[in-house]
């Protein structure tokens, strides 16, 4: 009794997180444009997206702002990380609690102070303003999931390869980095999502140069979601997908 | 679609000339409204490349315009957007010498109370809001006015826009007001009106109410026409009716705004978009209905004759553009919540 009951409880999370792809790559090949009714099976959406040229071209830079914020937060995260790990600093809590409080703040405030500053500054809307709103997005939650990778190490190890004569950078590159590498891949795939489908951020940072995905998918509801949508989501969820077990593969090996 | 795109190559032959500086537009656009092969084409004449952004309503743009200011050379606002930011000084004004195809416009859209003169704007669509009627279920002649909804046989079966001044719009036009009427009494009487009405709502949806209305949850809608359009392609027994109190029409026009840098170029394109063989591409890729009187010639006939994208002039006639409303938006913003609560 008690091992169905668990097992019906995962069967239904796993269908609440999955069905909805489920059906969004069904009605990707369905021949009907507009109704919810199956008309038969069609490719003809994913040869119309390959001619919807502005779609795919915000979804390239989609992609290019997803790759580059994930890295770039990665190595800010990382090393903010490793330093309230590992050193005791005036103002170590301040950093701890700002980082808190940028996890917890809504995009809209985020969005909109961003906007104030860049304009305060005087940069022109475009993709370094994007990047840097993703970037700041992000950087919290890095820090926090290598942080947490951090405090599950033992200490001995640093101190042994200091004993043995390693210098700082040394020990960062030999020893931490490679201990801390299951949560800089978690990190730096929580930071893509997040970039990926991130709208209220990039519609404040980002200027008429560099349009993503997401904010043109956004536009649309005014005049329906075309199917071409379904076919791009069932693309990118297929090479997000990939990328995952991709990485997984990677880390094993290594360990 | 191919006749058409044979249209555009032939009148290849007389495009305009290409301009000294081949410079770089900025469009800010709604999404899906403009056709990839007339921007490619004007590209190919022109050697202007076209760089499109997307806003979902109205107030992202204006919030981005009014925010970020530079950067943009064309946008496209509604026609109460047109009023509100050319009241708020906005926009530039076009250089007509520039747009010598600016009488291919139908007089009926253009010098309208939002902008007049079009010091500042150019009709690029229009349409309308009005009635879609399940005829399957309810019959042919169930509805041919606004007071029609008030009929008890459309308990539990209507959908409603999620839009303050469109439903607002219902009640003043059945009580004979234009329905951008700011007076307080007026607005009073019409807020009554629809307090009888919610109990009746079972939808609102402003986004796609196509959907409510084909999956047969809803058999009676106030939607517009670009969405009644695929309702009744899907469904022939989906309806559109244009109510005899009169109904609201839309209008979304280009609009150069302050801090433009592409002068040139944005008059450029507008007096591309104003040809009718564009005009009439962009209306048959898209469903809606052009501004433009001389594209009728390019039209396919079927979307030429179809009125639920091109009422006759007798109809479009009863058809009233909304304009921005000020102060009194308040008003509309505060009877709207008290609406929404009583239907909860």
């Amino acid at each position: 009794m008690n091992i169905w009951v668990k097992r019906a409880y995962a069967a239904l999370v796993f269908a609440f997180l999955y069905l909805p792809l489920v059906v969004i790559a069904v009605y990707s090949f369905n021949a009907s444009k507009y109704s919810l009714a199956w008309k038969g099976f069609t490719l003809q959406w994913y040869g119309r997206l390959l001619d919807n040229a502005t779609l795919v071209d915000a979804a390239f830079r989609s992609m290019t702002i997803a790759v580059v914020s994930a890295t770039v937060s990665c190595v800010i995260g990382t090393l903010a990380a490793f330093m309230l790990h590992q050193y005791r600093f005036r103002g170590r809590r301040a950093v701890f609690a700002s980082i808190f409080v940028m996890m917890m703040s809504p995009d809209i405030v985020i969005g909109i102070s961003l906007l104030v500053l860049f304009l305060g500054v005087g940069l022109s809307l475009g993709f370094w303003t994007l990047l840097m709103g993703h970037v700041t997005l992000c950087v919290p939650f890095v820090t926090a999931t290598v942080y947490t990778r951090f405090k599950g190490f033992d200490p001995t190890v640093v101190e042994a390869a200091r004993d043995l004569g390693a210098v700082e950078y040394q020990v960062f590159r030999r020893i931490v980095l490679p201990m801390a590498a299951p949560g800089l891949v978690a990190g730096w795939l929580l930071s893509f999502t997040m970039s990926l489908d991130d709208v209220i951020v990039s519609f404040f940072t980002t200027g008429p140069t560099y349009e993503v995905l997401p904010l043109r998918i956004y536009s649309m509801v005014r005049l329906g979601i075309k199917p071409d949508v379904n076919a791009l989501s069932v693309v990118m969820i297929t090479v997000t997908v990939a990328a995952v077990l991709l990485s997984r593969r990677l880390l094993k090996e290594k360990s | 679609m191919k006749k058409l795109l044979l249209a555009i190559v032939l009148t290849l032959a007389f495009a305009v000339p290409a301009l000294a500086g081949s410079g770089e537009l900025y469009l800010y656009i709604w999404s899906e409204y403009i056709p990839d092969e007339v921007v490619e084409n004007f590209t190919k004449e022109t050697g202007i490349k076209v760089h499109l952004s997307t806003y979902d309503s109205n107030e992202a743009m204006y919030a981005k315009i009014k925010l970020a200011g530079d950067g943009y050379d064309l946008i496209v606002p509604s026609s109460d957007y047109v009023g509100l930011m050319r009241r708020q000084d906005m926009l530039l004004p076009l250089d007509k010498s520039k747009l010598t195809n600016f009488p291919n416009l139908s007089d009926k859209f253009t010098d309208q109370p939002f902008d007049p003169d079009n010091t500042f704007s150019v009709p690029y669509m229009w349409g309308s809001t009005a009635i879609a009627v399940n005829t399957g279920t309810l019959g042919e002649a169930a509805v041919t006015s606004y007071a029609d909804l008030w009929k008890p046989e459309m308990n539990g079966r209507l959908l409603l826009p999620n839009d303050p001044r469109e439903v607002f719009a219902i009640a003043l036009k059945s009580l004979g007001y234009s329905l951008n009427d700011t007076d307080p009494a007026h607005l009073e009487q019409a807020y009554q009106k629809l307090k009888a009405l919610m109990p009746y709502v079972r939808v609102f949806d402003s986004d796609s109410p196509k959907q409510a209305l084909l999956s047969g949850e809803v058999s009676v809608g106030v939607i517009w026409n670009g969405e009644a359009y695929i309702a009744n392609q899907e469904n022939p027994e989906i309806q559109y009716v244009y109510p005899k109190e009169g109904f609201s029409m839309w209008m979304d026009s280009l609009c150069i705004p302050k801090g433009a840098k592409n002068l040139d170029e944005a008059h450029a394109f507008l007096n591309y978009l104003l040809r009718p063989d564009v005009a009439a591409a962009i209306s048959t890729e898209m469903g809606y209905s052009t501004p433009n009187a001389k594209a009728a010639e390019f039209l396919e006939p079927e979307v030429a004759g179809n009125p639920i994208v091109y009422p006759d002039a007798a109809t479009a006639a009863h058809g009233e553009f909304q304009d921005d409303i000020g102060e009194a938006m308040k008003l509309y913003e505060d009877y709207w919540v008290k609406l929404k609560g009583s239907n909860d």
